[in-house]
């Protein structure tokens, strides 16, 4: 087969791709950018700075926010995230989406999977009613750390950041801390962990009729088997509610809202 | 179930068995229709159906119920290929010497481009090109007039091509209708959509299915029809989306124009001298713009922000453009090779005479009597045949456009479709939800490519006789291919709406195609005179001088006469213009009839609500009467549909409006009972029967 490609035929033919390229950029733009943001940038900064982005992150809320404030240090963070680095909290849009459940729902007993820098712990804390509990499990020391400064700084008291891996904090729940039940379950650690933890969760009776899990991020980066284990076990009334990625307009995320059921 | 298929099957049959083995037929068939639905594994689905289906055909002709089989008919152009002699038979149908060489090199059959070195070879001298045609005037016993038929049937099928699609397009538009559809759309949407009759629950969910996209697509033109921006912004945005798709257009079109012009350079330079690429290249650009412009203008329209049934319609028209201008510079460039190869020719002839003069020169005096020189037919120089070049092209377009069809479905829907569902398992984002996802299924894109093949066809479709039989074998093949691929990898298109209300806009399309694709072709017919030893109206100065030849030798005197009066342009002139006044009158007369219609309608819907008021207000009066609810009479649905007594009627135990396109049904004093469709004893009295019986 003799097909020796000249230099003045693949130009002719790799110019018919040029459209495709194009449009290939054109639509996944969103993503691109969200990937300069995320990796490139941060990778430039971890070079120039030596710290790490969540320490980046509390430097600049630090030094920007309100003390004691809640409204102003998501308002500080929201600013950060959007104009400087990505960090991915839950974001005004979804954010508002929470506080709208939590509202609807006001619990008593709130467990919190990945705080990571403490935005949504802050987030959930502002809207608890008066006697509300907030468990909040984070697995990486480092970030726990900052979290833990971050919920003292918006004046929260912060003896529940458990500092373990989720999956080990569970079965010891109810042992460790006497939980009866939990009334709210927000997930945003790794995705790979939802559907593990939710089991785990089942398995453990903290869950009752009526308690309200909200899983982050199910869209994207996405957890599908997370959402098929929810779709076939029966147990919840799930819904998600669409919305775009945090701090990016054009990708599309949601957060699923799964009310339990009880076991028919 | 049970294993039946073993049993053997009894001479004579007692009324008791017959009895049983129809109810076993009835269940088998049964079990076969809700098979699909049923959650078994794939192989014992199909193990089960085998065996039914076997079971079924065995015994259903013992039952006296034989199935008749329809035979379908395909128009392919046999006769011509009948009537004509076999290869070799005579002198044009022999494969010169030179070619001879290549055309049995089996080493060339089964190279990469085995079917474009096939068009060169050995099927140049077959049924499926012009060349093959004798132009010999009769053929045969029967006097077949190989020539004329030629024409006609190339004529005909244009002429029949039109027919049948305005013959369509009117009769959709009589089951359009016209009419008010905006008032009220969602309540007609609501109450009138379901369908009584279905009893098949897989019906019943492809129903559901089926209106809850109209309602998607209604509640998509509700928002549509309440956005208001900045209109300078969207003016420039849509300005500056068209400058776009215009550069793209003029680039697709610069592209295609310098590789014809390449080609034709390589073409002077000889075909053998270059690789397979470079041979083929302008089929492949052109097929890949085909396939990429249109996505690449889909990007550019989300600038323009309009309503998706006015974006459609733009993308369309733009797609339209890109294959129109895209095959006229594919056909500006053969009127090239065309005339390339009619020089050719002029010098041919004039060495033929050499040639001739030559071979006769050495052996006779210019008084003797010897026998004339046999030559082989094989070794006579050939002219170049222009109309079967233009038929291999055709030919080749066609088969690229369907191999890059193929590729593309393969590539882009199945193996798209493999990766996004296995390497969802591993991958740290979830694909299907996410970037690659499964591909949509893209109606009018399809739609459109039919369109523009069946373009391509009717305009190839005189130079290389066989073309339709190929592309209805393509068709065939793509059907079952395409209705795989969509069950297999497709997932719907996430914006539901359609390109227009009416069928008619597709169909409006191919009417356009099938115009601008048959001019070319008649312009070549009308203008260019054939090659002189090739083809059916070899030696002719023009194709169509073929009519006249018969009309002078076939037809009495006097027909002639009246066909030269009948064409006189004194007589066509007059008589265009009559039927142009005619068309005019037509049209003022229809929009009048619509106007009519339209009237009418909207009568019959305000006289069916004031019905409906009329009434409500007598149930009203009837409650403040009796002060109980009273169950108002069954669905008028029953009545309307003949009174047809149905079994789903018992099980509907909320009221239906009535619709207001018949009158509701009368109703009397009903005394409260059981619910319609049931039983009930009219009691001859208007005596008040207490509640307790309604439940």
């Amino acid at each position: 087969m003799s097909c020796c490609i000249s230099t003045m035929v693949s130009g002719a033919i790799a110019l018919a791709f040029l459209p495709l390229v194009l449009t290939f950029i054109i639509r996944y733009r969103y993503y691109f950018v969200l990937f300069y943001r995320a990796v490139l940038v941060r990778m430039w900064y971890d070079c120039t700075t030596g710290l790490s982005r969540e320490e980046r992150a509390f430097q600049y809320v630090l030094t920007h926010a309100i003390p004691g404030d809640p409204e102003s240090i998501l308002e500080t963070f929201d600013l950060w995230c959007s104009k400087v680095e990505f960090i991915s909290n839950i974001g005004p849009k979804k954010g508002k989406i929470m506080d709208r459940i939590l509202s609807e729902h006001c619990p008593l007993t709130v467990l919190e999977l990945g705080s990571h820098c403490g935005y949504s712990t802050v987030r959930i804390a502002r809207a608890l009613p008066l006697g509300a509990r907030l468990y909040s499990v984070e697995m990486d020391a480092i970030n726990a750390a900052i979290a833990e400064k971050i919920i003292r700084l918006a004046g929260f008291d912060d003896d529940t950041l458990i500092v373990s891996p989720s999956d080990e904090v569970i079965p010891r729940l109810r042992a460790d801390y006497g939980l009866e039940r939990l009334d709210f379950v927000f997930m945003d650690h790794w995705k790979k962990c939802y559907r593990p933890d939710l089991q785990a969760l089942e398995g453990s009776g903290l869950l009752g009729k009526g308690s309200v899990v909200l899983a982050d991020n199910v869209l994207f980066p996405g957890a599908p088997n997370f959402l098929r284990h929810v779709r076939k076990s029966g147990l919840y009334e799930w819904k998600i509610h669409r919305a775009t990625l945090e701090y990016s307009k054009g990708i599309r995320d949601g957060m699923a809202e799964l009310v339990y059921q009880g076991i028919k | 179930e049970e294993e039946k298929v073993g049993e053997e099957k009894p001479e004579v049959l007692s009324p008791e068995e017959l009895e049983k083995l129809k109810e076993e037929v009835d269940e088998r068939k049964k079990l076969i229709s809700t098979l699909r639905g049923k959650p078994w594994p794939m192989r014992k689905k199909l193990l089960t159906l085998r065996e039914s289906h076997e079971f079924v055909e065995k015994y259903e002709g013992a039952l006296g119920k034989g199935k008749s089989r329809k035979l379908y008919a395909y128009k392919v152009m046999m006769l011509k290929a009948l009537m004509g002699r076999p290869y070799g038979s005579m002198p044009r149908k022999t494969v010169p010497r030179a070619d001879e060489a290549n055309a049995m090199d089996f080493a060339v059959l089964w190279d990469f481009g085995v079917i474009t070195n096939c068009l060169f070879g050995y099927a140049q001298y077959s049924v499926l090109f012009y060349g093959y045609y004798n132009s010999q005037r009769a053929i045969g016993w029967l006097k077949f007039r190989m020539p004329l038929s030629y024409f006609l049937v190339g004529v005909g099928t244009v002429a029949y091509s039109y027919m049948v699609v305005i013959r369509t397009m009117a009769r959709n538009a009589n089951e359009d209708g016209g009419g008010d559809n905006n008032s009220f759309n969602f309540s007609w949407k609501m109450f009138t959509s379901w369908d009584y009759l279905i009893g098949n629950p897989e019906t019943a969910d492809n129903k559901f299915a089926s209106i809850t996209t109209s309602f998607k697509e209604a509640i998509l033109e509700e928002q549509e029809s309440r956005k208001d921006d900045n209109i300078h912004l969207t003016r420039f945005l849509r300005v500056l989306a068209n400058f776009l798709v215009l550069c793209c257009l003029a680039g697709s079109g610069y592209l295609i124009y310098f590789v014809v012009r390449r080609s034709q350079k390589f073409a002077l330079e000889g075909l053998e001298s270059h690789s397979w690429w470079e041979r083929n290249e302008v089929n492949m650009v052109m097929s890949l713009l085909g396939m990429f412009c249109p996505m690449l203008f889909d990007v550019i329209s989300a600038l323009e922000n309009y309503h998706p049934r006015i974006a459609l319609q733009w993308q369309l028209g733009r797609i339209f453009a890109l294959f129109l201008g895209n095959l006229y510079t594919f056909i500006i460039a053969l009127m090239d090779e065309i005339n390339l190869k009619r020089e050719e020719e002029e010098v041919l002839k004039l060495n033929m005479t050499i040639w001739e003069a030559s071979l006769y020169n050495g052996t006779l005096g210019v008084n003797s009597t010897a026998p004339p020189i046999t030559v082989h037919p094989a070794d006579i120089p050939r002219g170049p045949c222009w109309e079967t070049m233009v038929g291999q092209e055709f030919v080749r377009l066609i088969v690229s456009d369907t191999m890059t069809t193929y590729i593309t479905l393969l590539i882009g829907d199945f193996l798209r479709a493999v990766l996004v569902r296995f390497l969802n398992y591993c991958w740290c984002w979830d694909l299907e939800a996410g970037f690659p996802s499964y591909s949509e299924f893209d109606v009018s894109g399809n739609v459109l490519g039919l369109i523009f093949n069946q373009g391509m066809i009717w305009m190839g479709a005189f130079y290389a006789p066989c073309l339709p039989a190929l592309n209805v074998l393509r068709l065939h093949v793509s059907m079952y291919l395409q209705c795989w691929a969509v069950m297999c990898c497709n997932v719907p298109q996430e914006r539901v709406f359609k390109a227009s209300g009416s069928n008619n806009f597709y169909m409006a399309m191919l009417l356009v195609i099938l115009f601008l694709s048959t001019l070319p072709a008649i312009y070549t017919i009308v203008t260019i005179p054939p090659s002189f030893d090739c083809g059916p109206f070899s030696g002719k100065s023009r194709m169509f001088d073929v009519i006249q030849e018969t009309l002078e030798s076939d037809f009495p005197a006097w027909f002639g006469k009246v066909f030269s009066y009948a064409s006189n342009p004194g007589l066509v002139l007059p008589f265009l213009l009559l039927m142009v006044l005619a068309i005019y009158y037509l049209q003022s007369t229809s929009k009048s009839y619509k106007q009519a219609n339209l009237e009418l309608k909207k009568k019959l819907q305000t006289v069916s609500r004031t019905i409906n008021k009329v009434l409500t207000l007598i149930q009203h009066l009837l409650y403040s009467l009796c002060g109980t609810c009273t169950d108002i009479v069954c669905s008028p649905e029953s009545k309307k549909k003949g009174g047809e007594h149905r079994a789903h009627q018992g099980k509907s135990n909320h009221q239906i409006p009535p619709s207001a396109t018949s009158p509701p049904a009368p109703r009397g004093h009903r005394i409260p009972g059981p619910l319609p469709g049931n039983q009930w004893q009219p009691a001859p009295s208007v005596q008040r029967v207490p509640n307790s019986q309604r439940h």
